[in-house]
C-alpha cells in the first residue's frame, strides 16, 4: 500500500502523523492535570446531588423521554400500512424534546462559576495550587459526566426501539470446553468482562490512591480486552462463514464434469459458528450508535457554552438565561421555520448550525456527518478556551 | 520571608495601592493595619496569586508571586475575608477536599485532617454541615484548611472580623500558637488587635504605606499610638460640601 504513494501523499501522511502525535500528547497532558485535580471533580459531582438540580433534571428528562418512548412504541406497533424505519428519529424529532434538551445544559452549568463568584469561594479555589485550566476542565468534566448520566437510563429503550432479540448459546455448548463457542475471542470477551467487573467492585471500598489506580486499570484493561475479544467474536461470521462457502465453490470448480456426491459434500454451507449470545436487530442498530455519538458531542458543545457564560456572570439565574439564549441559536430553526427554497443558500446556511436538523438528517438515521462533529468539537474547545481566559481576566482587570 | 517592592495596582483608573513596599522577616507576626478600603485586601490578594499587580514585585521565600505563582501558592496559607466555604459540605468532607486540591490524598490526607481538627478545636463539629456552623467555627474551619499543608507563611485577611469577644480571644490564642512556627501577615482595621498579637506593624492608608516598623519602636516614637493612627487616617479627608 505504501509503495504506490506519491511524494505529495507522503507529505500529507507525515503531517497527519505529526498532528495525531501532538493531539495525543496534549490529551495526556490534560488527563494528568485532571488526575491532579480529581478531588475537585469529585466535589463538583457531589454538589449536584446535594442540591436539587440533579434530581429535577433527571425527573423532567426521564418523564419527557418516557412519554416520547410510549408514543413511539405506539407508532412501531400500529397495525396497517404505517412503518417506522428510523425509530430514534421518530422518537426525538419532537418540539418538546428539543425544549428540554435546550434547557438541560444551562441548568447543569449555571452554578459552576457563578455560585462560587457570588459566595466568594472562587477566591479560595483560585489560590489553591491548581492552574486555571485545571479548574475549568474539572468543572467541565463533572457536568459532562452528569450529562452522560442523565442520558444513561434511555439506553433501556433501545431493545424495544431496535427490535432486538437475544438468543444465548445452549447450556451444553457453553459447558463443553471443545464446543465451537469457545474460541480465543470469546474467551477474551468473558475474561475481559470479569476483570472489568472485579475492578469496578474494587473501586467501591477505600483502597488509597494506588489501590484505586490498580482497580481503575483493571476496569479499563478489562473493557479493552472485552471490546477487542467481543469485536473479533462478533465478526466471526464474516471471517469464517464466507471461507467455508468459498471452499465449497472451489470444490465445485475442481470437478466441473463430475457432479455427484463430491459436489454435495463440499457445497454444503458450513453452519455459521456458534456465539455466546446471538443478538439480532430488526432495525439497523448503527443508528443508535450515531445518535448517541451526536448526543454526546452536541451536549459537549452546549455545556461548554454554558460554562463560559457561568464564568462571566455572578448570578446563577442570569447565567442560565444567557446560556439558554445563546444555545437557542443552535436550536431555533426547530421552533421557527422560515419558508425558503429547500436547498437554497439560506437553507444550506441554516443547516450548518441547526442541531435538530443534524439529528433529523444524519445522526438519527445512522449517518455521521463530520461537518457537524467539527462544529460541535470546535465550538466546545473554543468556549473552554474562552472560559479559561475569562477566569484569568480577574488578574488584569 | 515576604518581600514587597513598590507594588501598585490599578482598578481601571482607580489606584487601589500605590508603591507599597514592606518586608516581613521569617518567624514574625506582622499586622497590616488600615481603615476600610485602604488596600489591605488588594495587597493580600496579590500576594496570594489571586490578582496581579499593575507594577512592582512581590516575593515570598525568594519566589516571585507572579512568575512562580503555583510554587508560591504551595508555600502560603491564605484565608480570604469572611472565610468563604461551601455550605453544603460537612467539615471533614470539606477539609479532605481542600487537602485533595492541595495535592494530598489517601491516608495522609486523613491523618492531616485529623491533626488540624484537633489543632483548631473542631472535633465536636466534624460531621456538621459547614452551612450550619457559627461564624467562629467557620473561621476555625478556614484556619484548619490553611494549616493542612503546614505552609511556612500564613496570610490572614481580617481573621477576627465579625466574631464575638470570646471567639476573638480564642482566635488570638490560636494565632499566638501559630506564630511559633509560621510567618504571619494578618490584616485588621482595629489597632488593639495588632497590639494584642503582633510584633511588627504596617499602617496603610489610601493605598500608601503610612508607617511601618516594630510595634515597640512605633510606640516609643508616638506616645499615643491610637491617636496617631486616627490622625493618620483622618488626614486629608475629602471635605464634604
Amino acid at each position: 500500500m505504501f509503495a504506490t504513494l506519491s511524494p505529495n501523499e507522503w507529505v500529507t501522511l507525515a503531517g497527519l502523523g505529526v498532528a495525531i502525535l501532538v493531539v495525543v500528547g496534549v490529551m495526556i497532558y490534560l488527563c494528568l492535570g485532571l488526575f491532579q485535580a480529581r478531588s475537585l471533580i469529585r466535589r463538583e459531582l457531589a454538589a449536584y446531588f446535594t442540591s436539587p438540580i440533579a434530581y429535577v433534571v433527571f425527573v423532567v428528562f426521564l418523564a419527557v423521554t418516557g412519554s416520547l418512548f410510549a408514543e413511539t412504541l405506539n407508532k412501531l406497533t400500529a397495525k396497517g400500512s404505517v412503518g417506522v424505519e428510523h425509530p430514534l428519529q421518530a422518537m426525538f424529532d419532537d418540539n418538546y424534546f428539543w425544549l428540554i434538551f435546550l434547557a438541560i445544559p444551562p441548568l447543569l452549568t449555571m452554578r459552576s462559576f457563578a455560585e462560587e463568584r457570588a459566595s466568594g469561594t472562587l477566591e479560595m479555589l483560585m489560590t489553591a495550587p491548581l492552574r486555571d485550566w485545571q479548574v475549568v476542565l474539572s468543572k467541565y468534566v463533572a457536568c459532562f459526566v452528569l450529562y452522560l448520566l442523565v442520558w444513561l437510563p434511555t439506553l433501556v429503550y433501545l431493545p424495544a426501539l431496535l427490535d432486538l432479540s437475544f438468543r444465548p448459546a445452549r447450556l451444553e455448548d457453553l459447558t463443553s470446553p471443545r464446543s465451537a463457542v469457545w474460541t480465543w475471542s470469546s474467551l477474551a470477551l468473558v475474561i475481559g468482562l470479569v476483570l472489568a467487573l472485579v475492578g469496578a467492585v474494587l473501586l467501591l471500598p477505600r483502597l488509597g490512591t494506588r489501590g484505586r489506580l490498580v482497580s481503575l486499570g483493571l476496569v479499563l484493561g478489562g473493557v479493552v480486552l472485552a471490546g477487542a475479544g467481543g469485536w473479533s467474536h462478533y465478526t466471526r461470521d464474516h471471517r469464517e462463514a464466507p471461507a467455508a462457502q468459498a471452499t465449497g465453490v472451489v470444490g465445485l470448480l475442481a470437478t466441473p464434469q463430475g457432479a455427484g456426491p463430491l459436489l454435495v459434500a463440499t457445497t454444503e454451507i458450513a453452519r455459521p459458528p456458534l456465539h455466546l449470545v446471538e443478538v439480532r436487530a430488526g432495525l439497523d442498530p448503527v443508528q443508535a450508535l450515531t445518535f448517541y455519538l451526536g448526543v454526546t458531542l452536541a451536549g459537549a458543545m452546549f455545556l461548554a457554552l454554558g460554562l463560559l457564560v457561568s464564568s462571566l456572570v455572578r448570578d446563577q439565574l442570569v447565567a442560565a438565561l444567557i446560556a439558554l439564549a445563546l444555545s437557542l441559536l443552535f436550536v431555533v430553526e426547530r421552533f421557527w421555520r422560515v419558508d425558503t427554497d429547500a436547498g437554497g443558500a439560506f437553507d444550506r446556511f441554516v443547516y450548518f448550525f441547526s442541531v435538530p436538523l443534524h439529528f433529523q438528517k444524519s445522526f438519527s438515521v445512522g449517518l455521521i456527518d463530520t461537518r457537524h462533529l467539527v462544529l460541535y468539537v470546535s465550538v466546545a474547545v473554543f468556549c473552554l478556551f474562552l472560559t479559561v481566559r475569562s477566569l484569568e481576566s480577574r488578574r488584569w482587570r | 520571608m515576604i518581600h514587597v517592592d513598590k507594588l501598585t495596582k490599578f482598578y481601571g483608573d482607580y489606584p487601589a495601592i500605590r508603591d507599597v513596599s514592606f518586608d516581613v522577616p521569617r518567624g514574625r507576626v506582622v499586622g497590616f493595619l488600615g481603615p476600610n478600603g485602604a488596600g489591605k485586601t488588594t495587597t493580600m490578594r496579590i500576594l496570594a496569586g489571586f490578582l496581579t499587580a499593575t507594577s512592582g514585585t512581590a516575593t515570598i521565600d525568594g519566589l516571585d508571586v507572579f512568575w512562580d505563582s503555583l510554587e508560591v501558592r504551595r508555600r502560603i496559607g491564605y484565608m480570604p475575608e469572611n472565610c468563604p466555604l461551601y455550605p453544603e459540605m460537612r467539615v471533614t468532607e470539606y477539609l479532605r477536599f481542600r487537602a485533595g486540591i492541595k495535592g494530598i490524598h489517601g491516608r495522609e490526607a486523613s491523618q492531616r485532617v485529623e491533626r488540624v481538627l484537633n489543632r483548631c478545636w473542631l472535633t465536636d463539629v466534624r460531621r456538621q454541615l459547614v452551612g450550619t456552623l457559627s461564624k467562629g467555627y467557620r473561621q476555625r474551619v478556614g484556619l484548619a484548611d490553611i494549616l493542612l499543608t503546614d505552609p511556612p507563611v500564613l496570610i490572614l485577611d481580617e481573621p477576627t472580623a465579625g466574631l464575638d469577644p470570646r471567639q476573638i480571644i480564642e482566635t488570638r490564642k490560636l494565632i499566638a500558637e501559630l506564630s511559633q512556627k509560621h510567618t504571619l501577615l494578618l490584616s485588621t482595621h482595629i489597632l488593639s488587635e495588632v497590639e494584642a498579637t503582633c510584633q511588627g506593624i504596617i499602617i496603610i492608608d489610601r493605598g500608601r504605606v503610612a508607617a511601618k516598623g516594630d510595634l515597640a519602636e512605633l510606640r516609643s516614637q508616638h506616645k499615643n499610638l491610637e491617636e496617631f493612627f486616627v490622625r493618620l487616617t483622618e488626614r486629608e479627608e475629602p471635605a464634604v460640601p
